[in-house]
């Protein structure tokens, strides 16, 4: 279990959501700074001299001011039948049928009936809770890979706790879109790992829109991306300043939450004092330091890029000496060497099945590491792509753990391995109350495959998401273009031409040179 | 070279004594029995058949009611009806020449000083862990490409077994490697008016020896010919079509361009890449031209490839166009070759069309003598415990040259250590 219990309960950035009173700073955006710098010169000017002080407005930090308008497409009562079920929540459940109503799971069973429900015969064919990806860069640096659109890594400085991974995204990669034929669902995107601090990532629905908000899973905690070993130190260590060493990596994450430490007490006192019906000076609001003081208050969860064993036992060291969580592992080659550490300090690890040997710190691979980590108690195991290619394929990546971990002394079966990539990854980003799982009341995001997933030769044929066909392979209608490849392929032999003299002219506008734009 | 590197080398020198003395053993013959036999030849698929190797050859292959009543071999497998394919065989990858891909003193992949004479071979390990790993996949041989030089012409390939030996290099400088299309400096005509011109200037020079020399032989003269400058040499078997121009290129239009320059040169062509080949499937086909590309780069990955797709094996198949399936990336998944094929066949392609796309047709590009079950062949074949290109099947024996391999990896040294029970610190496991 992650020491935050449930994180979703600490979030404040749903603007909706009024009860959230006591715990955290609340959210107002209707308050500027002008009025504030105002308000409070006059407070001054005119209270000075009394016992208290008339108090300013309290300063309040928007937690949210890029809010998610997500909606869930148009969604219809669903029942399919006859499906082989795998539920995210470990089980199995052979012919059974699934009712999704309002965007939500209603019921899994046997002989369901549902009136005024489309009822779609699924014999044969599997389905699962939709897919989860921990770890994607889709939008930030997408396809097709032009210096232009990349933007996920803000190599100017060590710490870059100030920038936002949703700010960079390009919601019409074609990559999203053939990642929901993969079955993918939701997806964190995270900023790159060269930096010691490289953002705060962002939890996406899989859904085609235009901007980002309107991808933007509502209620779902911000991750903070942190990174460990020869990445930071490579690309500081060149330009000869901290860190050039993995000891300068852990002085840099130590500078760093001392700082943050001192904001939040600078914070909390201010809170405190304005309770207490004083008119303090508001700390002065730091980008970077708001965001690891979400971390500090368990608000924004830990994902740490970080392969090695004793790298990862420092950062959990780390995590306790500035008492916070250290969430979920990234990559975590050596997981299974410290698979009982892991397990006993509520980290989930975020691995690839295979993929190894660019770096020093990804050479101890080995194909079981998932089930190595998975098997202890109170583990969370996910398998994630972090490529923009095996993510349509994420559960393939699960069934070469599975297949390859049973060929030595394993026994798991799909209903184990199917959580790695659905359950266990939505407790890492701190969604699990929502998705991740089949039962009644979850958000119905839903795949039906082919055949049993763990196949080479699956394919996701149908996905949903809040209970709304987002995917069809079989239905045109249902399968999404990305604005960039509309009408790259067009046919330049027009047949039903109007004229032979419009033709010219349309060519002879195409071959004059370009303006200046 | 510090003392460490040069007793590393002594070792390495002792131990490749060894290696070889081992070598020089004979293959012991073996007969597979009772195995369902994907040739990829004539035969096709055959079922309880027996493929009897001897001295690293395939010496018979025998359907069910074929099988003489007495084998006269060394070992006999019973396959137990499960399926038998030829090795694959891996292509477009760095196998041998990087171990790290971060650290760079082991990487020889590459050379700013690489040209057309580029031997990476000389750098091939038949060591590096990268080996054993692939080797779980079912891969049996490589067509080594190195990246070499920052000219249009990077280097040369080679072929190589992954039986780990230090004579696994099979064929040294098997083709030239040629890299077009776009880049981030200058533009992608000079590199195909350089790769032209380089062969219209070899071309000349050629005819102009031959002149010479027919002048001599008629004047019964010596006139002087300067003798070719090794890269002239490596032009003039491009010339010949004795040696294989292998040349990267995503867009049609350079697919197109390289099409006429195999024309007016007569060179004996693969495309490389070729994301954007399905534009230009019937092209390719009428010029007979193999194309290697991966399975699953089906994103629009840049405006070269704006056609990349998970159909395009099939598409180029159905075309009558030989395709190669290669591993996209570097070398450290090369082993799953087999899943990439199985992503083809989920996608249109026909089971033996995959097979063939990664046994049969690259030994056909390449002159190996590989890739099929049939007699005479290397013995490189792998039993399979299932459907090779299932994600739940595995390897469960492999011959290369006629001798059985191991498929323990580094991986499983550190699985087993720690997966075993011990009261002892786990670097006592071993």
């Amino acid at each position: 279990m992650l020491k935050t219990s449930s994180p979703r309960n600490l979030i404040t950035s749903d603007p909706d959501n009024k009860s959230t009173t006591t715990l955290f700073r609340q959210f107002d955006h209707k308050k500027n700074v002008f009025t504030l710098i105002t308000t409070s010169l006059l407070a001054l000017g005119l209270t000075a001299c009394l016992p208290k002080e008339k108090q300013d407005a309290k300063v309040v930090i928007n937690k949210n001011p890029y809010p998610s308008t997500y909606q869930a497409l148009l969604t219809e009562s669903t029942l399919l039948t006859n499906a082989t079920i795998l539920t995210g929540t470990g089980e199995r459940l052979n012919n059974t049928d699934i009712l999704f109503v309002n965007g939500k799971v209603a019921q899994v069973g046997e002989n369901l009936s549902a009136e005024q429900a489309t009822v779609i015969d699924v014999k044969g064919k599997w389905i699962t809770p939709g897919i989860i990806d921990v770890h994607s860069h889709l939008g930030v640096y997408p396809n097709p890979e032009v210096e232009s659109h990349s933007d996920g890594n803000e190599m100017t400085s060590a710490n870059t706790s100030e920038v936002w991974a949703e700010h960079s995204v390009w919601p019409q990669d074609p990559a999203f879109q053939a990642a929901r034929a993969g079955g993918i669902t939701s997806l964190q995107i995270l900023p790159g790992s060269a930096n010691l601090f490289g953002g705060r990532g962002v939890t996406l629905r899989n859904v085609p829109s235009e901007t980002m908000q309107g991808m933007k899973f509502s209620g779902a905690p911000y991750g903070l991306k942190m990174a460990c070993g020869e990445n930071p130190k490579r690309v500081y260590g060149s330009r000869k300043v901290l860190p050039s060493t993995r000891m300068g990596n852990v002085a840099g994450y130590r500078s760093a939450w001392l700082a943050a430490t001192e904001y939040k007490r600078a914070w909390d006192k201010y809170d405190r004092d304005y309770s207490a019906g004083e008119n303090p000076e508001a700390p002065k609001r730091d980008l970077a330091l708001d965001t690891l003081m979400g971390v500090l208050e368990g608000e924004i969860l830990i994902h740490n890029h970080c392969y090695k064993a004793e790298e990862m036992a420092v950062m959990i060291d780390l995590s306790n000496e500035f008492n916070y969580h250290s969430g979920t592992f990234h990559h975590a080659i050596e997981g299974y060497k410290i698979a009982d550490l892991l397990a006993a300090n509520g980290n989930c690890a975020a691995m690839w099945p295979d993929w190894w040997g660019f770096k020093m710190e990804a050479y101890d691979m080995v194909e079981e590491n998932v089930a190595i980590v998975d098997a202890v108690k109170n583990s969370c195991a996910v398998v994630h792509s972090d490529s923009a290619t095996t993510i349509q394929r994420l559960n393939q990546e699960a069934a070469k753990v599975m297949y390859r971990a049973n060929e030595n002394g394993f026994a798991l079966k799909e209903e184990d391995a199917i959580k790695w990539i659905t359950a266990n990854a939505a407790k890492s980003l701190g969604i699990n109350d929502e998705v991740g799982s089949l039962e009644a009341g979850k958000n119905a995001d839903v795949v039906v495959w082919n055949m049993n997933p763990f196949s080479v030769y699956a394919k996701a044929e149908q996905v949903f998401i809040d209970g709304a066909k987002v995917f069809d392979r079989l239905d045109e209608k249902y399968q999404a273009k990305s604005d960039f490849l509309l009408g790259q392929q067009l046919d330049n032999h027009d047949t039903n031409a109007v004229s032979l003299t419009e033709n010219i002219s349309v060519n002879n506008a195409a071959t004059k040179p370009a303006s200046k734009e | 070279m510090k003392n460490t590197q040069l007793l590393t080398s002594l070792r390495y020198v002792l131990l490749g004594a060894l290696t070889l003395t081992t070598c020089v053993v004979q293959a012991e013959s073996i007969a597979i029995t009772n195995a369902t036999v994907y040739t990829v030849a004539k035969k096709g698929v055959l079922s309880q058949a027996t493929v009897v190797l001897d001295n690293g050859k395939i010496t018979a292959v025998y359907r069910n009611d074929e099988v003489p009543e007495l084998l006269s071999v060394d070992t006999t497998v019973d396959a137990k009806g499960r399926i038998l394919t030829p090795g694959f065989i891996a292509t477009n990858n760095l196998l041998g020449l990087v171990e790290v891909g971060a650290v760079s003193n082991t990487r020889d992949s590459s050379d700013k000083k690489a040209d057309i004479t580029f031997d990476a071979s000389l750098a091939f390990n038949p060591k590096s862990t990268l080996i054993a790993y692939a080797r779980k996949g079912g891969i049996t041989s490589s067509v080594v490409m190195p990246y070499g030089g920052e000219k249009v012409i990077t280097g040369q390939s080679f072929v190589v077994n992954l039986s780990g030996d230090f004579d696994s290099v099979v064929m040294p400088k098997n083709a030239v490697i040629a890299s077009l299309g776009s880049s981030e400096k200058g533009s992608r005509a000079t590199k195909l008016q350089t790769l032209n011109n380089e062969l219209e200037d070899a071309q000349k020079e050629l005819t102009n020896n031959e002149k010479v020399k027919a002048s001599n032989k008629k004047d019964n003269e010596e006139n002087e010919t300067e003798s070719p400058s090794r890269a002239d040499e490596v032009m003039y078997e491009l010339l010949s079509g004795d040696k294989l121009l292998i040349a990267y290129a995503d867009r049609a239009t350079d697919i197109l361009a390289l099409l006429k320059l195999k024309k007016k040169f007569s060179l004996n062509l693969v495309l490389a890449g070729a994301s954007d080949a399905v534009l230009v499937s019937d092209e390719i086909a009428q010029a007979n031209v193999v194309v290697m590309m991966s399975a699953i780069d089906n994103l629009p990955s840049s405006f070269d490839s704006l056609h990349n797709s998970l159909t395009n094996v099939a598409k180029l198949t159905d075309a009558g166009i030989k395709v190669i399936i290669s591993n996209s990336g570097e070398s450290y998944n090369i082993n799953q070759l087999r899943f990439d094929a199985g992503v083809a066949i989920a996608n249109g392609v026909s089971e033996t069309t995959a097979l063939a796309a990664i046994t049969a047709n690259v030994a056909d590009s390449f002159n190996l003598n590989s890739g099929r079950i049939a007699v005479g062949k290397n013995a490189d074949l792998v039993l399979w415990s299932s459907d090779p290109f299932e994600i739940s099947s595995k390897v469960d024996a492999m011959w290369i040259n006629g001798k059985a391999m191991s498929l323990k990896s580094r991986q499983d040294a550190l699985r087993e250590r720690y997966t075993a029970e011990t009261n002892l610190p786990r670097a006592y496991t071993k």
